[in-house]
């Protein structure tokens, strides 16, 4: 049954792809030469890509989580304590315009992160002994991230001054939302009761459960410049099961882990960007944009009993430029720098992603 | 007699074309010398032209996150600490003549280690908390170099440029302003001199161009204190470097370049009051360096990662490069 359904949406694309470009070419009037629309200037592209254009993607994020907002939406500087860290995000992605009106993507990522807690040493000193034990604890999320498959579809006219597009797309979880078996270990042992315990927790990066995802998007030209607005809401198809590891101290040397299974549902995640951009020349693009992220809902299960997940928000402000280097390659860069928010962290970041492009059928 | 005459005749008429064939042949384009300091990475000589003076300025940042252990593998630091290294390069680059090269370079450091930890006392049943606060910030140690092209690049399909390089240790090389063994301003300078020469070697076939680079570096012995407890100074001599890379360089369009370089570096192990110390191991690391260079007229912007791959007692980060060059 999973076959015969997964069939048509196989055969779907492989007849878009090959028939598409001719159909896309036979309705839309405007620009056909490949040059001339690979070289498009953002002022005047529309919001998916061409009927038979190609787009490959691989983007670097290095972010720097000095700071966090707390529940009150204060800012608590993590450098000041030492538990600042730093993230490496790498995302590929990959689209095709079936018509110039309609595009399918698929994205997925990869992440690697290390998160420190405050260390703490217990002394007990009497006049005969001392005991002095040393705890740090850390956290590294690695990994794959989940497979995001979208469609969006724009307007069927020829982009002038305002474009409009609906997305739609599913996470699925490729990547577990599993936790590995923690690595903990004691280091630094002196005398028999003096030693540092290092607590290390291993996370994948995954949502666990399928996530719908679905969006919407407009842009308004006005000679060089640019207004853009967008609107994602995500939210999971169903709960999801995890596991979890508590851990005994054996001998003061070694650790005892025992697996337990629980149930949590994501939150819900709300997105709004809106960023102006300016064309400088044909080649060079810089905007600004503005993005705000609010997660509600949810819940994870602790000992039997559902906790809400914390409601989170962040508001970024993010300068950026899209440079087109060749006819097929572009770069784009933007640093982010959170302004407000409430339960979550607040890190500064800077996304360099290189994007090629082609038109494979067209000669 | 009538032969010798149209002879004479034709040889003065080839001879005419030929005076003025000349002038009409040579039509390559004139290169301004304004055209000749807007040359990219790939496309200008190894070592400026007589008489060119480049200013230039680099930032590179680094974050304390990874290392690779005395065993070769990449851990994080586990203890709660941020650290940052920030260093502003400033240089000037001049062409005595169109083969030889001096070039002067300043630093301005800032390094900042910060952590607290807490500690709780069952004896008293008190909690204290340990703040660490060090920063590092001033002009770091100065660095003098000259480059000779010995094999010229116009002449050889190789060129190979000599290097010769001092470093001279004007940074601070001692903790100072000490509060307490938790709050103190942290070193900016090495505290030695240094004397490195080496070989670079590159050719050019358009768009491309290949770099290669060796290079030794000979620490010269110093005194300095390593730990803000020291009484008093100590001698010590950081072991010697060996250097080497080799890169290709790749023109995206006119004024794009793509870099990329891929690097080793050993450093034998060093010497406290004539003893070798786990304070200075010998280390060694291998790293990737990809980035883009663009040239906009006389102005070059850059920026590039260095991302260690492999490597032994030495910080497995990457380093972030920015760097801008203007030539007069």
């Amino acid at each position: 049954m999973w076959n015969k359904n997964l069939l048509p949406l196989v055969m779907l694309p492989l007849y878009f792809c090959t028939v598409g470009p001719e159909v896309a070419s036979a309705q839309e009037p405007g620009p056909r030469d490949k040059y001339t629309m690979l070289t498009m200037p953002y002022n005047k592209r529309p919001l998916t890509l061409y009927g038979g254009q190609f787009m490959a993607s691989a983007g670097y994020k290095f972010a720097i989580r000095a700071q966090t907002f707390n529940k009150e939406g204060d800012k608590v500087y993590l450098k000041n304590a030492g538990t600042g860290s730093v993230f490496h995000y790498y995302v590929i992605n990959a689209k095709y315009g079936l018509t110039g009106f309609l595009e399918l993507g698929a994205e997925t990522s990869l992440i690697r992160h290390g998160m420190r807690s405050q260390s703490v040493t217990y002394t007990t000193a009497s006049l005969t002994s001392a005991e002095r034990v040393t705890v740090n604890e850390f956290k590294e999320v690695k990994g794959m991230g989940d497979l995001l498959l979208t469609a969006t579809a724009r307007l069927p006219l020829e982009f002038k001054w305002f474009d409009f597009s609906l997305t739609g797309g599913l996470y699925l979880p490729t990547a577990k939302n599993e936790q590995d078996k923690p690595s903990h270990s004691v280091t630094d042992i002196s005398t028999s009761n003096t030693y540092t315990v290092n607590y290390r927790y291993n996370y994948r990066y995954g949502f666990g459960v399928p996530v719908w995802l679905t969006g919407a998007g407009a842009k308004f030209s006005l000679g060089k410049y640019s207004l853009q607005a967008g609107l994602v809401y995500t939210t999971p198809r169903e709960e999801g099961t995890g596991t979890r590891w508590d851990q005994t101290l054996v001998n003061s040397r070694t650790f005892d882990y025992q697996e337990k299974e629980y149930k949590y549902l994501l939150s819900d995640s709300w997105s709004g960007t809106l960023s102006f951009h300016y064309q400088a020349t044909g080649w060079f693009d810089v905007s600004l944009n503005g993005s705000y992220n609010k997660t509600t809902g949810g819940w994870t299960d602790y000992w039997g009993n559902k906790y809400s997940n914390p409601e989170t928000r962040i508001f970024i402000i993010e300068p950026s430029f899209e440079l087109q280097i060749t006819p097929t390659l572009k770069v784009c860069q933007s640093a982010g720098f959170p302004v407000s928010g409430k339960n979550c962290d607040a890190p500064f970041f800077l996304f360099t992603t290189l994007r090629f492009s082609q038109f494979p059928f067209l000669r | 007699m009538k032969e010798i005459e149209i002879i004479r005749k034709i040889i003065l008429f080839v001879s005419g074309i030929s005076a003025t064939a000349v002038s009409f042949s040579q039509t390559e384009k004139q290169l301004m010398p304004s055209d000749l300091k807007q040359q990219t990475i790939v496309t200008e000589p190894v070592t400026l032209r007589k008489g060119f003076l480049r200013v230039g300025s680099m930032l590179n940042y680094r974050v304390a996150d990874k290392y690779f252990s005395d065993d070769g593998v990449k851990k994080y630091y586990l203890s709660n600490a941020w650290g940052t290294r920030t260093s502003f390069n400033f240089t000037l680059q001049y062409g005595l003549s169109d083969r030889f090269e001096i070039e002067f370079r300043g630093e301005y450091m800032d390094t900042r280690l910060e952590s607290e930890k807490t500690e709780f006392v069952a004896a008293t049943n008190t909690t204290r908390s340990i703040v660490t606060k060090q920063k590092g910030s001033g002009i770091g140690d100065t660095y003098l170099r000259l480059r000779y092209q010995l094999l010229p690049e116009n002449r050889y399909l190789v060129s190979l440029t000599g290097t010769l390089q001092a470093a001279i240790p004007t940074g601070e090389k001692n903790p100072t302003d000490i509060y307490s063994a938790e709050r103190y301003d942290l070193p900016v300078g090495q505290g030695n001199f240094a004397l490195s020469g080496g070989f670079y070697g590159r050719t050019v076939f358009y768009p491309y161009s290949f770099t290669a680079s060796v290079n030794y570096i000979r620490n010269f012995e110093g005194s300095k204190k390593f730990s803000a407890a020291d009484a008093s100074e100590v001698n010590f001599r950081m072991g010697d470097v060996i250097e080497a890379y080799a890169g290709v360089n790749l023109h995206l369009n006119d004024w794009i370049v793509f870099s990329n370089e891929i690097s080793y570096n050993h450093k034998g192990k060093g010497t406290i009051n004539g003893n070798t110390s786990s304070l200075l191991p010998e280390s060694w690391t291998l790293s990737y360096e990809p980035g883009l260079v663009f040239q906009v007229k006389r102005f070059r912007l850059g920026e590039s990662v260095n991302i260690p791959l492999k490597g032994i007692s030495i910080p497995a980060d990457p380093l972030y490069i920015m760097m801008i060059q203007y030539i007069f």
